[in-house]
């Protein structure tokens, strides 16, 4: 009678250990997945938001003094922490090394700031791809497991009517069913991270050697 | 010392996030259930009522007009007949569907009114036009009742001498009320042709025939009644609701065990749960054939199907 309420869950109650144990590792995929799409979206919007606005202010004044101290504004961006660390590479090195040695410098600390700003953009988000790849898998894989025990248990019946058949089958197909469901979304978040991750990416490649011009010549 | 700084930062953030997409889950979890078993609970009210159920054979006079009149007026002869052959047994009668038992003694106790109206001439006007055709079986009905008294009797001692003395009783007041229907219906022409004519044309019950499973022993609906529950391919899995799953059906069936018609009294909301019913019944044809005792003729047996059953 509970079960008839329940509905598809109520079938989760016959559910054999290995369907459970598969919907409990999708359930934690989906969750986790989740938590990183928020998490990342979050984190690149800001960061491509604030990007663009010190560009803005950056090639408006082209001033270093006056840029850093706008940066200061943009902690989360991209763009302007990769811009601070040239500064300070250049504040630290500007009257001990010759104008050569410091845009080597300078060049070096900003490819390394921007090595690490890709890292850091671009960190949790193969495990969206693995949830989008595995995830209809395993799914499959309950799916396939709870047919196995479903028609297993109709030989032991003996009997193939439609009331011994549909309840098992129905009840393996809710592991597809939640592989498809932590699988869609996180598929979907990849390719729209990956798309504004590499927006950014080439933004630093472009202008870190317009940070190191400007460095370079505002004597 | 900075980074560090940073990186507890983001963890935080992400463990944020984690809760609150566990949070997130739970509740998307709890709603859907929470929205099934609304979805149970609502009451299904069917759409199309069907005619068919209402157009039962036997049912014919639909009116109340001719309820009253033909029928009630009349079918006492038919009662006469049919207890006879289905050997009297009232048990039967408790396990046909509540709609049919409940019309069975009204025969009864409206032909004790028809002496009553025999002699008050206005009251009989709606009832009038009925005698003309029924006057021809008025003429065969003596020899009937003779000849169905004299059966009753046989029944009757066989039965007196097999069951305890309280069923015993209660069969000789049984028959005893008969015996003074039977004079007082052989009395006055005009009641006589009267009640002919309602039996053949009106009445519930067919004259011969035991309705609603009357006359039949129970050891033989118990018989049928797992022979269709092993034919019975259901699930009461695959009903989103069990809220009112109930379909009260009636069969007729042949000497030789043949369903003659299946009728349904009340259908479930559930189409799967009709044509379950409905395709049961077709694959159990043809049935063990009916007793000896029952007679040649053919019977009426009902039974209540619901997801958990037949019940009886």
């Amino acid at each position: 009678m509970v079960d008839s309420y329940l509905g598809i869950f109520g079938l989760l109650s016959d559910a054999g250990p290995v369907v459970l144990f598969v919907l409990s590792v999708l359930l934690s995929f989906s969750i986790v997945s989740w938590a990183i799409i928020a998490y990342k979206f979050t984190y690149v919007r800001k960061s491509l938001s604030e990007s663009r606005a010190f560009l803005d202010f950056f090639f408006e004044i082209y001033n270093v003094d006056k840029a850093f101290v706008e940066s200061e504004k943009y902690r989360k961006g991209s763009l302007p922490r990769v811009f601070r660390s040239g500064y300070v590479e250049y504040h630290a090195f500007s009257d001990k090394v010759d104008i050569r040695q410091l845009r080597v410098r300078i060049a070096r600390a900003v490819k390394r700031e921007a090595n690490a700003e890709s890292k850091r953009l671009s960190s949790l988000v193969p495990f969206l791809a693995t949830v989008g790849n595995t995830a209809p898998f395993i799914g499959l894989f309950g799916t396939v497991w709870g047919i196995m025990t479903s028609f297993h248990n109709i030989g032991k019946a003996q009997s193939a009517s439609l009331a011994a058949v549909a309840p098992g089958i129905s009840e393996a197909l809710i592991a597809t069913a939640a592989g498809l469901a932590a699988a869609i979304p996180a598929v979907m978040a990849y390719n729209y991270f990956t798309h504004q991750i590499g927006i950014i990416e080439r933004d630093l490649d472009e202008f870190s050697p317009e940070f190191v011009a400007a460095f370079i010549n505002e004597p | 010392m900075e980074k560090g700084q940073k990186r507890t930062d983001a963890e935080k953030k992400f463990s944020l996030w984690l809760v609150s997409a566990a949070l997130i889950h739970a509740f998307v979890i709890f709603l859907a259930i929470y929205l099934q078993i609304l979805d149970a609970n609502r009451i299904v009210k069917p759409k199309i009522v069907s005619v068919s159920i209402v157009s039962l054979p036997g049912s014919g006079g639909s009116s109340e007009l001719s309820q009253k009149g033909g029928m009630e007026a009349a079918s006492a002869p038919s009662t006469e007949v049919s207890h006879p052959a289905g050997s009297s047994k009232s048990v039967t009668v408790k396990e046909v569907p509540p709609v049919t038992p409940k019309k069975e003694p009204k025969p009864v106790k409206v032909k004790e009114h028809v002496p009553e109206a025999a002699p008050v001439p206005p009251k009989k006007v709606a009832v009038e036009p009925l005698p003309v055709k029924a006057k021809p079986k008025a003429v065969d009905k003596p020899a009937d009742i003779s000849k169905a008294l004299e059966r009753l009797k046989q029944t009757v001692d066989k039965k007196t001498a097999s069951t305890p003395p309280t069923s015993a009783s209660s069969l000789n007041n049984a028959f005893a009320r008969l015996q003074q229907k039977v004079k007082s219906e052989g009395g006055p022409a005009s009641t006589g042709s009267g009640s002919g004519k309602g039996s053949s044309s009106g009445g519930r019950s067919g004259a011969g025939k035991g309705y609603g499973g009357e006359g039949q022993s129970a050891p033989y609906q118990a018989e049928i009644a797992s022979i269709i529950m092993q034919n019975w391919e259901f699930s009461k899995l695959l009903l989103k609701n069990s809220y009112g799953m109930e379909v009260y059906v009636r069969i007729n069936i042949l000497a030789n065990g043949t369903i003659n018609k299946i009728v349904f009294d009340k259908k479930a909301p559930s189409e799967y749960l009709n044509n379950s019913v409905k395709k049961a019944l077709e694959k159990s044809s043809p049935l063990p054939a009916l007793p000896k005792q029952e007679g040649t003729g053919d019977v009426w047996i009902g039974f209540v199907f619901t997801p958990e059953g037949i019940e009886k």
